[in-house]
């Protein structure tokens, strides 16, 4: 068991640093920074040198990068060509945003995607199966920029029920500032956290409605059917147990892809997280902020995953022996 | 998954059904390759559009005699033109890369699990490493690396895409190498990218293809997503994604026209890739999802 945690955390700790080469090199080859930061029209040679040198640009390419990984380890991504603030400390204040978008969404998403896969795995095969399924193909299909567009077309140009962007009023708690706490920023929070949680409600509801399928198939619930208990008993207590582990799975792993795909739907709704200064910084070309983003979110995903598969342990006594 | 040789899958009786999301997918492909010949104008062509009948709703008749069916955009560009031509190129860039990613993969699968040791090794640990993060992360890494342009969108999902072949294709060649046409072969002495390409390859790729219409739908929304954030395709060749893109701000003052259109044009393509997907997979795998 420990042997495999130190193997899936030296492979995750491999891949992150081969991420960190390619996209740093990648970075450099895209643009010089000097050019967004400097008036391009006004700037004298001597402006640029200096602008370069301020930055570290005058240095060699490999030289840059020991230098950014020393400090990646020390949690220092350099600063903001931009804001003028350390890069991470600048992601860290958008993480409550993101962080509170993707669990509004998910508590949205996961008890009605469990419910709807229950609701169908048990009448397989009827008209309302089949109107789920075929519901779920759609919303997985519908591109997340289109469907918060429509919703900001009908839920905030159309009727004006919601504000279309922004994270409205905020209240501070325990140091940061939290939306959900206030009506306005609830409003604000409800069409973004919508058009997170739609594709992962579809995602869900199949997910457990092939699970239902499988156990309801299996002798103990036809037991459990003789032993005459309620259907929704063994619904709720026999067969959502014994499909826990891969919904667990699935929700974890959403989880970590919404903080990936946030980027989108924090674009589209204004709403100041780290996707959307993800998409500003690579606009402005504004390189420490890409790398330490992007260095976050895949760390977040890496680390998100190995205590779903620790949760696997506490959910199916089967693992705990095999391992 | 059930194995089943390419040979085994082309010889079995034809089951076709028709059905509208086959229909759709169709309609949709000869739309792409027959844009320039029934779209009522040329998006790129200057001389064709008339700046002063920007934004007109649809059904406004054009001083030029024509009907803009769907409306026009902020720049006065036909909306069922820019659909048509936003279609080609959306399907260009998907097809592109899924059928480059579905070979580079099943190719890299079939070689991993051939040569075993080391090569297996380090082509394994990439996909795994890969398919462990979300595809939107890889895209944004792989684009932000790579740039903007078209030819870099394509080489971007390729990056995204083929682990999912390589894994399952070196999942079933395992277990083909194992087999007497395969010792046959290299008793024979045959080289080893024969033995790779010429018989292994083709016995071991049937499941992965069933892949295909899946990750395609993918494609096509991954592409219009990375479009619609500004860095995917040009913005003076506008994909469907970059043509909602364009009707983003004209959305608050009402003009709903210029992103719902091509938005729904995106949507029922996806939808019907995805149906067809869909039932492509449960023909081979029935306890599949």
């Amino acid at each position: 068991m420990t042997t495999t945690i130190i193997g899936r955390l030296s492979q995750a700790f491999l891949l992150l640093l081969a991420m960190s080469i390619i996209g740093f090199a990648g970075i450099h080859s895209v643009g010089n920074p000097v050019f967004n930061i400097v008036n391009v029209e006004t700037a004298t040679p001597e402006d640029i040198r200096r602008a370069t040198i301020a930055l570290g640009l005058d240095q060699p390419l490999w030289q840059q990068y020991f230098l950014f990984l020393g400090n990646v380890v020390s949690g220092n991504f350099g600063t903001s060509y931009i804001y003028h603030l350390p890069a991470f400390r600048l992601v860290m204040s958008k993480l409550p945003a993101t962080f509170e978008l993707a669990a509004i969404a998910m508590l949205i998403a996961a008890p009605s995607g469990v419910l709807l896969g229950l609701l169908a795995g048990r009448r397989k095969d009827t008209l309302l199966d089949r109107t789920i399924l075929n519901s779920s193909v759609f919303a997985l299909s519908v591109p997340s920029f289109w469907l918060s567009m429509l919703l900001i077309m009908v839920g905030a140009v159309m009727t004006g029920w919601f504000p279309s962007g922004g994270r409205g009023e905020t209240v501070a708690l325990f140091g940061v500032t939290w939306s959900f706490l206030t009506a306005s920023g609830l409003a604000h929070l409800a069409l973004p956290a919508l058009a997170l949680a739609i594709p992962n409600i579809a995602l869900i509801a199949r997910l457990t409605r092939s699970g239902t399928v499988e156990v309801e198939a299996q002798d103990f619930t036809r037991f459990c059917q003789a032993k005459g208990l309620s259907p929704r008993r063994i619904l709720f207590r026999h067969t959502l147990p014994n499909i826990s582990v891969p919904i667990v799975t699935i929700i974890g792993m959403q989880f970590g892809g919404m903080l990936a795909f946030a980027v989108v739907v924090e674009s589209i709704f204004n709403w100041p997280g780290i996707g959307k200064l993800l998409i500003d910084s690579i606009q402005l070309l504004d390189r420490p902020v890409v790398m330490a983003t992007l260095t976050f979110v895949a760390v977040a995903f890496v680390g998100l995953n190995a205590l779903v598969d620790i949760f696997y342990a506490v959910l199916d006594p089967r693992t705990r022996r095999s391992a | 998954m059930k194995t089943e040789t390419l040979w085994a899958f082309w010889k079995r009786p034809a089951t076709y059904r028709v059905t509208l999301p086959k229909l759709m997918a169709v309609a949709y492909v000869l739309l792409a390759i027959l844009a320039s010949v029934i779209a009522p104008q040329n998006p790129y062509d200057p001389l064709q559009i008339f700046a002063w009948e920007a934004s007109s709703p649809p059904g406004t008749v054009s001083g030029g005699g024509y009907l803009y069916l769907l409306g026009t955009d902020g720049l006065g560009r036909d909306i069922l033109s820019t659909v048509f031509y936003g279609l080609r190129i959306s399907l260009f860039v998907a097809v592109t890369s899924t059928v480059l990613a579905a070979l580079i993969g099943m190719s890299l699968g079939v070689i991993a699990a051939y040569l075993g040791r080391w090569a297996d090794a380090l082509i394994m640990r990439i996909v795994d490493l890969q398919l462990s993060l979300p595809t939107m992360l890889v895209a944004l890494i792989a684009i932000v690396t790579l740039g903007p342009g078209v030819d870099r969108i394509i080489l971007a999902l390729v990056i995204v895409q083929w682990a999912a072949y390589a894994r399952v294709t070196r999942g079933v060649a395992m277990s083909e190498a194992s087999k007497a046409y395969l010792d046959a072969a290299r008793l024979l002495r045959l080289p080893p990218w024969r033995i790779i390409f010429r018989h292994l390859l083709p016995n071991s790729i049937a499941p992965a293809i069933t892949l295909i219409p899946i990750e395609l739908g993918h494609a096509v929304a991954l592409e219009a997503t990375l479009s619609f954030l500004g860095l995917g395709v040009p913005i003076d060749k506008p994909s469907l994604g970059s043509a909602v893109a364009n009707g983003f701000q004209y959305l608050m003052t009402g003009q709903y026209w210029i992103s719902l259109f091509p938005g729904l044009a995106l949507f029922g393509l996806i939808a019907s890739i995805n149906f067809v997907g869909e039932d492509v997979r449960r023909r081979f795998d029935p306890r599949s999802l």
